[in-house]
């Protein structure tokens, strides 16, 4: 009789028990470094030869929750092992595993911008691994420095999902830096050692040399030097003189922003809403776009191929193209996000994802966006000129173009 | 002790306060992803949890403060619960009840064990499971002191459709729970876009299914179920409303307006603060509001009808 009764009480805590056991069946696999897979397919790899890759990058790098770097890398081993592992306080109660806490549920424990988040993003993450970054202080195509990538973190990239890390102590910020660029190293260390398969000779017999030569002097270190060479690289800007007059500079940096030599109102917009050529993708997205282009047409090419006159080895490789295709068509769903555009920034909302001082807004004029279709003015605006633009710019949001005075105040954001 | 007064309730509704206070702190360290700030287990940094100096836990770092809490709640929880079923298992005739006391000594049990293996083997797949068990725990304290109280015997069981609502609703809200603890334990090692694409689904069909059950709820019980089972809809009804809104506030502060939602002059100028108060106490706020809407529900269920006497049984 009594048992009878329990019953009921109990089903309700048997049926919770049976979720709580369906949702935690096993322990989690350590965690591990995806392979590169949209490279390794494109350059039709072997499986072989990928695991040749994945062994020379774990002698190199080690794994996320034990990550090594050779002294070529310049990379401080120590700030890497606070950032890199499961989240955990270590004996002496300092946390561990900040990347994974912080930045791997959007960027992917590789940094490939793979993270359970990123899908809903908008713009993705940044993928690290091709060691492309937008917002930094130096020449278009060179590594950001050191303190760029820690203003980054403590900013944010406003107008994005990723967050300001301003409320983390300067080590943290520090460690996580460290390791943003390990992953970038790794990334693409890993893209040149992919690509350096198509330049093997015959008897080479498909494998990389495992030689301190080729795998750290000409594979490795190239990598890590740019990034050493970032700190050689800032732009030099020319103060903005003292005594402009704040009007004049509008005024010519608007002739200059609508002028054809800048021809900023090209994608910008005539009224500055960002509602020019806004079709065009950024350089990770656009790496995307032509692949699948590429997949699309071989598809159809191969499938309108007619085997009838195939000789027998032809025919083998017909069977393979469709194989290499099936395969790419599947790697992409599982390793690539639906391709964006990066529509040209609206200028009238005071909203600057590299940050809004003067100085930074020159940086972008002046060097572009790196990795994105905005061009950079150097070459094309002299330097003095650019402060022009600068100033322009900072008046859009206000709907004053042209108008503003020097002596009208600022808001408290913008007075720094 | 007075002869006589039922000693029970009172001690199950403490049950349920520090239960929630307790769910609170595991929102929290979730949060904060304060689980490993105590790398050792059932010991704190080798002292035997309670002698843990109790200066270097209150003013230690916030994440030591959030885990070594957690746990000394847990413990404190665990002894409640004991002490709870001596009570009943010396006192209570009632079958179910003491079904449910069981419950809870067999569930405060495991809990208190997944919550060391989390440690032990530092895994999240566990942290997952015992966020799905501490809501069950919760709820079957609820459950208790719902029966144990002055009103549990006068509650008319009206069953039928309100009572099926409520079952349902019950349900609903704890699936929910479970969908929600997968979105929050996010192993980034493990979980893809595509499967955190599924999961975002569920929850959302799952908010969907708890709005609409807790707003069929207002009606049916007001008509149908004792004067209580009303006001508990109600009380539910309104909390769902503030939950829906916690969650739109969850996503924002995790990852931002989805650019192209709002008009552009609507956005906000300031970036996400990671770590933020503001941030934690939305996210931590939902997670536990959710738990109160679960508590809310089995509440409801009983109010309606669910563990009342049968008249065929309680006669025989
Ligand atoms: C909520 C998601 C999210 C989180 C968490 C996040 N990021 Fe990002 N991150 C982004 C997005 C989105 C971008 C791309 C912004 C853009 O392209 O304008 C980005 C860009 C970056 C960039 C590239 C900036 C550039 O100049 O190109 C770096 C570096 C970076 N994040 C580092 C981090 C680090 C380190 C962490 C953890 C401490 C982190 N992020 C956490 C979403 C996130
Ligand atoms: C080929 C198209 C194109 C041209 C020409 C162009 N831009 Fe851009 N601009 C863009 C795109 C695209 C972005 C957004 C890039 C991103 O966020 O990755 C952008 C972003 C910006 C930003 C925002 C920077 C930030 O920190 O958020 C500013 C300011 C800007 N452009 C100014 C200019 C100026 C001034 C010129 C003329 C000298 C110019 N652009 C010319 C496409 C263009």
């Amino acid at each position: 009789m009594t048992t009878m009764k329990i019953i009921p009480a109990c089903r309700l805590l048997i049926a919770g028990l049976c979720v709580a056991a369906a949702v935690g069946c096993g322990k989690t696999p350590p965690a591990y470094f995806r392979p590169n897979m949209v490279e390794a397919t494109k350059q039709r790899l072997t499986a072989d030869q990928e695991k040749q890759v994945a062994t020379i990058l774990l002698a190199m790098f080690g794994t996320p929750d034990d990550p090594v770097c050779l002294p070529e890398t310049g990379l401080d081993e120590a700030k890497l092992r606070l950032a890199a592992g499961p989240v955990r306080s270590d004996i002496v109660g300092r946390k561990n595993g900040l990347y994974r806490e912080h930045c791997a549920h959007c960027h992917g424990v590789t940094g490939d911008a793979l993270g359970p988040t990123a899908a809903f993003l908008n713009p993705y993450p940044r993928d690290y691994r091709p060691g492309v970054f937008k917002f930094k202080s130096t020449e278009r195509a060179d590594k950001p420095t050191h303190a760029d990538l820690v203003r980054l973190l403590h900013n944010g990239v406003p107008g994005t999902s990723m967050p300001s890390f301003a409320l983390l102590p300067a080590v943290q910020v520090e460690a996580l830096v460290e390791y943003v660029k390990y992953l970038s190293m790794r990334g693409e260390t890993e893209l040149a050692l992919m690509r350096a398969f198509f330049e093997l000779d015959d008897d080479a017999q498909g494998k990389l040399p495992e030689t301190r030569e080729f795998l750290v002097d000409e594979t490795l270190s190239p990598v890590a030097e740019k990034w050493r060479a970032a700190a050689d690289a800032q732009i030099q800007v020319p103060p903005m003189p003292a005594d402009i007059d704040m009007v004049a500079s509008i005024a010519k940096g608007r002739e200059l922003f609508y002028g054809d030599k800048a021809n900023c109102v090209k994608c910008h917009g005539v009224t500055g809403l960002g509602d020019g050529q806004a079709n065009d993708y950024d350089d990770w997205n656009k790496a995307i776009v032509e692949i699948g282009k590429e997949l699309a047409s071989g598809t159809t090419k191969a499938r309108e191929a007619s085997t009838a006159g195939m000789s027998p080895e032809e025919l083998s490789e017909h069977r393979a193209q469709l194989a290499w295709l099936d395969k790419f068509g599947k790697v992409l769903d599982g390793d690539a996000l639906e391709p964006r555009t990066i529509p040209p920034r609206n200028l009238r909302h005071g909203i600057y994802r590299g940050g809004r001082r003067p100085i930074d807004l020159y940086y972008r004029i002046h060097a572009g966006i790196n990795g994105a279709p905005m061009p950079a003015a150097k070459g094309t605006v002299p330097p003095e000129d650019i402060w022009h633009i600068v100033n322009y710019i900072r008046s859009l949001p206000y709907g004053l173009d042209g108008e503003l005075g020097a002596d009208k105040p600022m808001l408290a954001r913008d007075r720094f | 002790m007075v002869a006589g007064f039922n000693w029970t309730f009172p001690l199950a509704c403490l049950l349920v306060g520090v239960t929630a206070v307790l769910l609170c702190f595991g929102a929290l360290v979730t949060t904060y992803d304060a689980a490993m700030a105590v790398p050792d287990w059932p010991a704190t940094y080798g002292h035997n949890m309670f002698l843990f100096p109790f200066a270097d836990w209150f003013y230690g770092p916030w994440d030591l403060f959030l885990e070594h809490g957690h746990r000394l709640l847990g413990a404190t929880v665990g002894l409640i619960t004991l002490a709870l079923a001596t009570l009943v298992w010396l006192r209570e005739p009632n079958a179910t009840v003491r079904g449910l006391v069981a419950a809870a000594v067999l569930l405060v049990v495991v809990q208190g064990a997944l919550g060391g293996a989390r440690v032990l083997l530092d895994d999240k797949t566990v942290a997952k499971v015992h966020a799905c068990t501490g809501p069950l725990f919760f709820a079957v304290a609820v459950a208790i002191a719902a029966l144990t109280g002055r009103g549990a015997t006068a509650a008319s069981a009206s069953g039928g459709p309100a009572l099926r609502v409520a079952v349902a609703l019950l349900v609903a809200a704890y699936v929910q729970l479970v969908a929600g603890a997968q979105l929050r334990h996010l192993d980034a090692a493990v979980v893809t876009p595509v499967m955190f694409r599924w999961l975002v689904a569920i929850h959302l069909a799952g908010a969907a299914a708890v709005a609409g059950l807790s707003w069929a709820a207002v009606p049916l019980c007001r008509s149908q179920g004792s004067g209580a089972a009303g006001r508990w809809a109600v009380v539910i009804a309104a909390l769902v409303a503030c939950q829906l809104a916690l969650g739109v506030g969850a996503w924002f502060v995790s990852w931002g307006v989805p650019s192209g939602l709002l008009p552009a002059a609507w956005m906000p100028n300031e970036p996400l603060a990671a770590r933020s108060g503001r941030g934690a106490a939305v996210v931590t706020g939902h997670v536990v509001l959710g738990m109160l809407i679960l508590g809310g529900s089995v509440a409801l269920a009983m109010a309606t009808g669910l563990f009342a006497r049968h008249p065929a049984r309680a006669t025989a």
